[in-house]
C-alpha cells in the first residue's frame, strides 16, 4: 500500500486584511479542502489565478497553518518551496544563496559546503553562479532555485511556477529530473498553469477553484474534467 | 534546525549579510565609524561652545557614552525590522523567527567591533592607561550583547503586527538618549534614590556609567546595577523569545496578509 506523506482534512484558510480603521476585508483563499499526497507522487495543482495555489503551497510547506481543518504530516518529513525571485540575497552570490538555503533546510555548513558544487554543475550558472543574483536573468533564478532544491533531497518539494521560465533545454533536462524522481522516494507537489507539463510529469493531480477542489485524482482523469469546463467556457 | 545549527547559521548570515553590503555602498564601512565620530562632533560643538559645558575630559566622556548607546540603538532598531525584511525566506519555509532578530543583532556586532577599536584608541591616546579592570570590559560587554538580542527579539514581534510600532521604537530610542547620562553625567543626580531607580529602570545607564567606570575612573562596576541590566537583558530575551514562537503563525499571516 503507498504511504501517505501529506494528509489535508477539511482545511480552510481565510486571509484578512485591514481597509478601513474598522473595515476589514476577508477571502477564503482555501476552503474545505480534503487531499492527500502519497510517497513518491508528483502531483500536479492546476487551476487559474487566483484559485489559491500559491496559497496552498504554502499550507503544504508548512508556512501557514490552517485556519480550520488539520493537515497531517510526520515531523521528520523535509520539505522546501521553491518560488520565482524570493527568498535570494540579490547582493549576494549564487554560491553564497545556495549555501543559505542548504543551512536553512537543515545541512550543517560544512555538509552544505560539499553540495555546492553540485548545484553549480545541476543549475549550468558556470561563471555566473560566482555572481550576485541581482545579475541574473529570471530564468537563471529559477535554475539557480530549481538546482538547489533538487540537489538537497528534501522529503517533499513544492514547485510553484518555476519551471515556466528558463530556456527549453534547461526546462526538458528540469522535467526529466522530475520523471527519474518519480522512480525513487522523493515527493514533488507541482504548481503550473501549463496542461500539458503537469499531464507529462505528475501522476495524480487536484484541480482548484476559488479555494475549492472541483476534482482531485489521477491526473488524466482531472485533466478531462479540466478540459471539458474550458470547452464550456469558450463555447 | 537544531539549536547549533541555528548558532552556525545566525553567524554564516550576518557574515553574508556585511559581504552584500560591502558589494553595494562603497562607504557603507566607513559610515559605520563616520557615524560616531560626526554624532560626538556635533554633541561636543554644542555642549563644549555653544553652553559652555563638560571639563577636560569632556569628549572623551561623551565618546564613551555614545558609542555603546549608538551599539544599542542601531542593533535594536534593525533587530526590530529583521522579520519584515526576511519575508521572502519565511515565504519558503519553516524557519524559526527569533533567527532573524539575532542575525542582525550578530552583524551589528561585528561592525560595532571597528567602533570599539576607535574608541580604545582613543582612550589610549587620551593617556588614560591599561589598568586590570579593564577585565570588567568583558562581562560588561557580554551583558550588553544579551540586552540587545534580547530588546531585538521583543521589539520584532511588535514591528511585525504592526509596521507604526517603528515610529514607536524611535521615540523609545529618543527618551533612552536623554536619560542614559550620554551627555551628562548620572553621578551627578543629588537623589541616591532617584539615581538608583533610573539605574534599574535603565539598563542602558548603568552599562554607560560601567563603561565610564572602567576606561575613564579606573574603579569596580556596581555589583547591584549590573546584575539588574542582566535582569533585564533575561527577561526580555525569554519573552521575545516565547512571543515569537508562540504567536508564530500569526506573524506569518500578519506579513502575507
Amino acid at each position: 500500500m503507498t504511504k501517505s506523506i501529506i494528509k489535508f482534512t477539511q482545511v480552510t484558510l481565510e486571509y484578512s486584511a485591514r481597509i478601513g480603521l474598522f473595515k476589514r476585508f476577508t477571502h477564503k483563499a482555501i476552503d474545505d479542502v480534503s487531499f492527500e499526497v502519497y510517497k513518491g507522487d508528483v502531483f500536479g495543482v492546476l487551476g487559474k489565478n487566483g484559485s489559491g495555489k500559491s496559497t496552498l503551497l504554502k499550507l503544504l510547506a508548512g508556512v501557514f497553518e490552517p485556519d480550520d481543518g488539520v493537515i497531517e504530516i510526520n515531523r521528520k518529513t523535509t520539505r522546501s518551496l521553491l518560488t520565482l525571485g524570493l527568498g535570494f540575497n540579490n547582493q549576494l552570490s549564487g554560491r553564497d544563496n545556495a549555501l543559505i538555503s542548504c543551512m536553512l533546510n537543515g545541512f550543517s555548513k560544512a555538509q552544505a559546503r560539499s553540495k555546492l558544487e553540485e548545484i553549480k554543475e545541476f543549475s549550468e550558472l558556470d561563471k555566473f553562479f560566482e555572481q550576485p543574483v541581482k545579475s541574473y536573468s529570471s530564468g537563471m533564478k529559477s535554475r539557480l532555485g530549481f538546482a538547489t532544491g533538487v540537489v538537497l533531497e528534501v522529503d517533499l518539494l513544492l514547485i510553484d511556477e518555476v519551471l515556466s521560465v528558463g530556456d527549453a533545454d534547461f526546462r526538458k533536462k528540469a522535467e526529466l529530473t522530475l520523471l527519474n524522481k518519480i522512480k525513487g522516494e522523493q515527493t514533488v507537489v507541482f504548481v503550473s498553469h501549463s496542461e500539458s507539463q503537469i499531464q507529462k510529469l505528475c501522476n495524480r493531480s487536484v484541480w482548484l477553484d476559488k479555494g475549492k477542489i472541483i476534482a482531485a485524482g489521477l491526473t488524466e482523469d482531472v485533466l478531462n474534467m479540466y478540459k471539458k469546463q474550458e470547452k464550456r467556457n469558450a463555447a | 534546525m537544531n539549536f547549533r545549527q541555528s548558532l552556525s547559521f545566525i553567524n554564516t548570515q550576518a557574515l553574508m549579510k556585511l559581504k552584500a553590503q560591502s558589494n553595494t555602498l562603497v562607504l557603507s564601512y566607513l559610515w559605520w565609524i563616520l557615524e560616531p565620530i560626526l554624532y560626538v562632533a556635533l554633541f561636543y560643538f554644542v555642549f563644549k561652545f555653544v553652553l559652555y559645558r563638560g571639563g577636560e575630559d569632556f569628549l572623551a566622556f561623551l565618546l564613551i557614552g555614545k558609542i555603546p548607546f549608538l551599539w544599542f540603538s542601531k542593533s535594536v532598531s534593525a533587530g526590530a525590522n529583521s522579520i519584515v525584511e526576511n519575508r521572502g525566506l519565511i515565504s519558503q519555509r519553516v524557519i524559526p523567527k527569533y533567527i532573524f532578530p539575532l542575525v542582525n543583532c550578530q552583524e551589528a556586532l561585528y561592525k560595532q567591533v571597528l567602533a570599539f577599536t576607535i574608541l580604545i584608541c582613543f582612550v589610549l591616546i587620551s593617556g588614560y592607561g591599561v589598568t586590570i579592570k579593564w577585565m570588567q570590559l568583558i562581562p560588561l560587554t557580554l551583558i550588553t550583547y544579551l540586552l540587545i538580542c534580547g530588546v531585538s527579539l521583543f521589539f520584532s514581534v511588535f514591528v511585525t503586527l504592526a509596521p507604526d510600532f517603528k515610529v514607536a521604537i524611535q521615540m523609545f530610542m529618543m527618551g533612552l538618549m536623554f536619560t542614559s547620562g550620554i551627555f551628562w553625567d548620572v553621578n551627578l543626580i543629588q537623589d541616591d534614590m532617584l539615581k538608583a531607580l533610573l539605574m534599574h529602570i535603565n539598563p542602558l545607564a548603568s552599562i554607560i556609567d560601567g563603561y565610564r567606570k572602567i576606561l575613564m575612573y579606573k574603579t569596580d562596576l556596581n555589583f547591584h546595577y549590573l546584575s539588574s541590566v542582566f535582569l533585564w537583558a533575561i527577561f526580555t530575551f525569554l519573552l521575545g523569545f516565547s512571543l515569537l514562537h508562540k504567536f508564530s503563525n500569526t506573524l506569518t499571516r500578519k506579513l502575507f496578509s
